[in-house]
C-alpha cells in the first residue's frame, strides 16, 4: 500500500495527483488529504473508476484508503493536469479518450451560434458518463479556458473529475491570455502531438 | 452547473433563449447559459440558470422586453420543482 500526501493542495491538483499515482499501478493507494473539496472530489473519482474508498480521519485532514478499481487503470495516462500553473503531461504519456478543441466555436455557420454550441458541449461534459482523459486547447479554443470565458466554472468541475485540462502555451501567448488562464494547466506541442499519436481514440472540435 | 436553490428558465426557442442572454448580461446581471438539465427536456436543449439573489431583477428585465420563459424551475435537492406562480 503506498502513501499519497496531498494535504494542503488545492482543486483539481489533489485529483490529477490520485490519477497518476492510481494509473502507475501497484496495488492500493492511502490518500493523505484536506476535509471539504479534496475529500469529496478524490472520493468521487476514485469511485467512478471502480474503486472502493475507505475513509479515516486524521488530525488536520483524513486518509482515503483506495482499493480494487479498474483494470485499464495501470499504465494508463501519466500526465498532470495543472492547477492553475503550468503543467506538461509526461514525454510518452499515453492515454484512452483525447478531445482536441481548436476553436472556441463549434461547426461552421453564425459565429453567435458556433461559441453557443461549444459552450453547450462543454457544460453537457459534466451530464455524460464517460469522460475524457484529456482535453487540449489550441488555437482560439484556449480562449474557452482563459479569464471571462464562462466554461472556465465547467471546466474547474471536469479536472475535479479527473479530466485534465490543458491549453497551449503558444496559443494563450499569441491571444495574450497567458496570464489569464482560467482552468487547467498550459501544455506544449511536444506533449500535444505526443497524447494524440498515443490516445485511444482522438475527437477533434 | 445548478446549485441548491438555483433557478432554471426554459425558453421556447433558441432565439429567445439567446435573446434574453443578451438583455440579461447586457445589464450586468449574474446569469449563466447553460445546457437544460435532462428532466426538464426543453426544446431547444438551452435554460438559463440564475440565483435567488437576481431573481427579482432577472424576472423584471424579461418581463420588461417580453422575454418571460415558457417555464421555471427551481433546483431542490436532485429534482427540480416548477415554479408555478404568475411572472
Amino acid at each position: 500500500m503506498r502513501d499519497l500526501d496531498v494535504r494542503g493542495l488545492s482543486c483539481p491538483a489533489p485529483v490529477v495527483s490520485v490519477k497518476k499515482e492510481l494509473e502507475a499501478g501497484g496495488g492500493g493507494l492511502r490518500v493523505l488529504l484536506d476535509d471539504g473539496a479534496p475529500r469529496e472530489n478524490v472520493t468521487r473519482f476514485a469511485k467512478g473508476r471502480g474503486y472502493a474508498v475507505q475513509e479515516e480521519p486524521l488530525e488536520g485532514g483524513f486518509a482515503l484508503t483506495l482499493t480494487g478499481g479498474a483494470a485499464g487503470d495501470a499504465g494508463g495516462a501519466g500526465g498532470a493536469g495543472g492547477a492553475g500553473g503550468a503543467a506538461l503531461p509526461q514525454a510518452g504519456a499515453r492515454c484512452g479518450a483525447v478531445l482536441l478543441i481548436s476553436s472556441d466555436r463549434m461547426g461552421d455557420g453564425p459565429e453567435e451560434l458556433g461559441r453557443l454550441l461549444m459552450r453547450n458541449f462543454i457544460m453537457t461534459l459534466l451530464e455524460v458518463p464517460e469522460l475524457p482523459d484529456r482535453i487540449f486547447f489550441i488555437n482560439t479554443g484556449v480562449l474557452l479556458a482563459a479569464a471571462g470565458s464562462e466554461v472556465a466554472e465547467a471546466l474547474e468541475s471536469l479536472g475535479n473529475r479527473g479530466v485534465e485540462v490543458l491549453s497551449c502555451g503558444i496559443c494563450l501567448d499569441f491571444f495574450k491570455k497567458k496570464e489569464s488562464l482560467a482552468a487547467g494547466g498550459v501544455t506544449n506541442m511536444f506533449s500535444i502531438a505526443e497524447s494524440l499519436l498515443g490516445a485511444r481514440s482522438v475527437v477533434r472540435l | 452547473m445548478v446549485r441548491e436553490g438555483d433557478y432554471v428558465a426554459i425558453f421556447n426557442s433558441i432565439h429567445r433563449v439567446m435573446e434574453a442572454e443578451r438583455l440579461l448580461k447586457e445589464r450586468r446581471l449574474s446569469i449563466l447559459l447553460i445546457p437544460a438539465p435532462r428532466a426538464l427536456a426543453a426544446d431547444c436543449g438551452l435554460a438559463i440558470r440564475y440565483s435567488e439573489a437576481a431573481r427579482g431583477e432577472v424576472e423584471a428585465a424579461l418581463a420588461g422586453a417580453g422575454l418571460l420563459p415558457r417555464e421555471l424551475y427551481r433546483r431542490q435537492g436532485e429534482d427540480y420543482t416548477k415554479v408555478e406562480e404568475e411572472l
